[in-house]
């Protein structure tokens, strides 16, 4: 009878037990809606162990910072509002000065000139507010001359460790310098760090070059020129700045190349008779293939990251628009459909997005679209923006923006593709058509 | 004649003779006007009549006397001068008015030129483009995306999680306030607005994909495997497990107290959820983040203090979905700075409950955050 009391009573007690402990777990809240802002983090001056070694460890630390500020995810609180001083790299970090002033992220550094006068750059992440070191502190050596490179490798650290994505600041970008009135412009093709620093010219200006194109490894670059009176596609090697024509039908035009992801073919426009179609080329036995039969204008080709796709321009409909077809040719099927003209699409190395450029209601849009051609969202408008290229990550975008009237300049911009963080290029004249470079070994 | 007759028949009869005595049959006169009379003589009505009349002649008057017979007056042959007829003195002819003249015909002043009137210029018009649609509000562009849009503050105010008011020292002794310095929250949009959508005058020219189903939130292992006994088990009574329900029942019901001493009182309410949701999500930034970890959810485990901070040795991630382990590593960092940022001062948490806050699993769900 106890027994049966007692089951009683239980059962009389349980329905509020539940509700009382709350499941009988931990209090459960879902967090859906954040803040997107650059995350604030403190980098002081790099130690230097030497008086050599303390001009490095400041303009290396001035360019860490720079990429950092520079992607728009992150802010450097000035070095004014520090309250600790960083003397030694090897110090303990007292994480509560650096809460106080809001800092989540601080990278500490040390430069040093070793015995064969090779530079030594060293640094540590920490996250502030959980007290600990991200990933394991790192060294990079090379030559003094080299110190940029090794200040964007150690942003390039701090980049990925922070946000998850594969770095991009040790890049280059070859581009069209350009200089003169409109009517009488020079151009001459130039490589410099994706920054603008290090310009170094790979031609003259005697004759007009166009659309230079990062071979997959970076250590060549197509371009178009009118050397012999009528477009002509060369390669050129990096390194050495030798160069050579790439054989086409004679005459007939050829221009807009790009690289197969594989570097050995060549995609390019040909036109011939009046007709532009799509040829690829085995750059080693000079064999091509014709890719499109139309009567129309088939221009701008770019391979997907798999190679197995090529997206291009084509006015086939009537207006310029994107399409799609096998990388070995066939159907194409067509993904721009919104109002206006398309043209120059490029394939992000994550393979996801298309970039492209826009032209609607008198203004030039760079703007980015999956690869079946939804989801297009126009990052850009100006009175000319045009040309986007994709960062090593495929997170950045760069593109040639041209100011209005006869004194107008071209000028290089670059945009995450979220459309935010919209800002200049720094280069010593103009420049437009810019491509990037993988990230370097 | 029985009874019943006699009565019946004097009640007729009284009935009848108080009908007829009584005015039964009798109708009400109809109403009628009175009006006042008056009763005259012949004489009077022949006076009357006679007054409207012409009078006779009265042949009873008296005629007057003759005059006596005299000398008889001596005719004259002077015939009668005619009188003079005097012609009236002619009257001075008044002159004749003088005929005004007419008006000059003066034309009058035209009022009406030949010169087309000037017309008051009207506005310049200019051309405008009409947009095929009316205008949406624009979102302002702000370094910050938040899910309240905040309006950018004074340049020399502080930048802060609160908007506060300064206060300055007071002359009055009686008050005694902190000085304090103005601070206000950091400009925020509510989305990302691209150089595209700013000169934009119309809606965008695209739209968010539509949002999938959330995935349905992965349980604790612990919870799953503790629930499945408990469905595969037959109703058996078993005395040992009924002392332990039986004890865990009393324990959990006698929850006015806990273990520890520490009160565990009702559960939360959904407003202090949200106000603890709320709280957490100002600090949850998530724009540093790579692109696959704004497609990972991460669920991370907190313990509370009773002063409602977080005990950040505490924070673990129990599980993630939607992306990598290295992508979940840096969603699950930024969940943690945000735990504890915004839980330094401590989280307005109800103390008499701290039993239901002390262990909390939070869920960071970023998918709303992809694109905004």
């Amino acid at each position: 009878m106890t027994r049966y009391f007692l089951v009683l009573l239980m059962a009389l007690l349980m329905p509020a037990a539940p509700i009382l402990a709350q499941d009988g777990g931990p209090l459960r809240i879902e967090i859906t809606e954040g803040v997107i802002e650059p995350l604030p983090y403190a980098v002081p001056d790099f130690v230097a162990d030497s008086v050599s070694g303390r001009e490095y460890a400041r303009q290396i630390t001035a360019v860490v910072a720079s990429d950092l500020n520079g992607t728009g995810l992150f802010r450097q609180i000035p070095s004014d509002a520090h309250i600790a001083r960083v003397t030694s790299f090897s110090s303990p970090i007292q994480f509560s000065d650096w809460k106080a002033i809001n800092a989540q992220a601080l990278i500490t550094g040390a430069v040093s000139v070793d015995d064969v006068g090779k530079l030594v750059v060293q640094f540590r992440l920490y996250d502030i507010f959980a007290g600990q070191e991200i990933g394991q502190g790192l060294q990079f050596v090379g030559t003094q001359e080299g110190w940029r490179r090794m200040a964007h490798k150690v942003a390039d650290q701090v980049y990925s460790r922070l946000t998850g994505e594969t770095p991009y600041f040790d890049s280059r970008v070859v581009f069209i310098s350009e200089t003169g009135p409109k009517d009488a412009r020079q151009k001459r093709l130039a490589i410099m760090d994706y920054d603008g620093a290090n310009v170094t010219y790979l031609t003259d200006s005697q004759s007009l070059v166009l659309a230079p194109r990062f071979s997959p490894n970076g250590d060549r670059v197509l371009y178009t020129s009118y050397e012999s009176g009528h477009p002509r596609i060369y390669v050129l090697d990096v390194a050495s700045a030798g160069r050579r024509v790439l054989e086409t039908r004679e005459g007939s035009m050829s221009f807009s190349p790009r690289f197969a992801p594989d570097g050995r073919t060549v995609v390019y426009s040909l036109t011939q008779g009046g007709n532009t179609d799509l040829f690829a080329m085995d750059i080693a036995s000079g064999r091509s293939q014709r890719l499109t039969t139309s009567p129309a204008i088939e221009t701008a080709p770019s391979f997907s990251p798999d190679g197995r796709h090529i997206v291009f321009e084509s006015d086939r409909s009537g207006t310029p628009q994107l399409y799609i077809m096998p990388a070995t040719g066939g159907e194409a099927t067509r993904i721009s459909f919104g109002q206006g003209r398309y043209g120059t699409p490029v394939w992000s190395p994550r393979g996801d997005l298309i970039a492209f450029t826009k032209q609607s209601k008198g203004r030039f849009h760079i703007g980015v679209m999956r690869t079946d051609g939804s989801e297009e969202r126009l990052l850009t408008a100006s009175f000319l923006d045009e040309g986007p290229t994709w960062s090593p990550n495929g997170r950045v975008i760069m593109f040639t923006r041209e100011t209005q009237g006869a004194q107008g300049i071209s000028g290089l911009y670059s945009v995450d593709i979220t459309g935010r963080n919209l800002r200049p290029v720094q280069t010593p004249t103009g420049a437009s058509d810019p491509s990037w470079s993988p990230l370097q070994d | 004649m029985n009874t019943g007759q006699i009565i019946s028949a004097a009640g007729h009869a009284g009935l009848i003779l108080w009908a007829v005595l009584g005015g039964a049959f009798d109708t009400d006169p109809q109403p009628y006007e009175v009006t006042q009379v008056t009763a005259i003589s012949a004489e009077d009505y022949a006076a009357l009549i006679a007054a409207d009349r012409a009078p006779d002649a009265v042949a009873n008057v008296d005629t007057p006397d003759p005059p006596e017979a005299g000398a008889a007056p001596s005719l004259s042959s002077e015939a009668d001068t005619p009188p003079e007829q005097s012609q009236p003195p002619a009257t001075e002819t008044a002159e004749p008015d003088p005929v005004p003249e007419p008006p000059e015909a003066t034309p009058p002043e035209a009022e009406v030129s030949d010169a087309p009137p000037v017309q008051p210029s009207p506005p310049e018009e200019t051309a405008v483009l009409v947009p095929e649609i009316s205008e949406r509000p624009q979102p302002r562009p702000a370094p910050r995306v938040a899910p309240e849009p905040v309006a950018r503050p004074e340049p020399d105010v502080q930048i802060d999680d609160v908007d506060r008011v300064e206060t300055a020292p007071d002359d009055s002794p009686e008050v005694v306030e902190q000085d304090s310095q103005e601070t206000a929250r950091e400009e925020a949009a509510t989305r990302i607005v691209t150089e595209a959508e700013k000169a934009a005058a119309a809606a965008p020219a695209w739209s968010l994909r539509p949002r999938t189903r959330p995935a349905p939130r992965p349980e604790p292992e612990s919870t799953v495997t503790a629930q499945q006994p408990a469905q595969e088990t037959t109703p058996q009574v078993d005395d040992a497990a009924v002392d332990d329900a039986v004890a865990a029942a009393l324990a959990a019901a006698g929850a006015g107290t806990g273990d520890t001493g520490t009160p565990a009182g009702p559960p939360l309410t959904a407003g202090e959820k949200d106000a603890l949701r709320v709280a957490v999500q100002q600090c949850w930034n998530v724009g540093s983040l790579s692109s696959e970890a704004l497609a990972t959810t991460v669920v991370v485990t907190v313990s509370m203090s009773e002063d409602g901070r977080p005990e950040a040795d505490s924070i673990r991630m129990t599980s993630y979905s939607g992306g990598s382990a290295d992508a979940a590593d840096r969603a699950f960092a930024a969940a943690r700075r945000a735990i504890i940022r915004c839980g330094t001062n401590g989280y307005d948490l109800p103390f008499e409950k701290y039993e239901q806050w002390r262990n909390i699993e939070m869920t960071f769900n970023p998918e709303r955050m992809r694109i905004k």
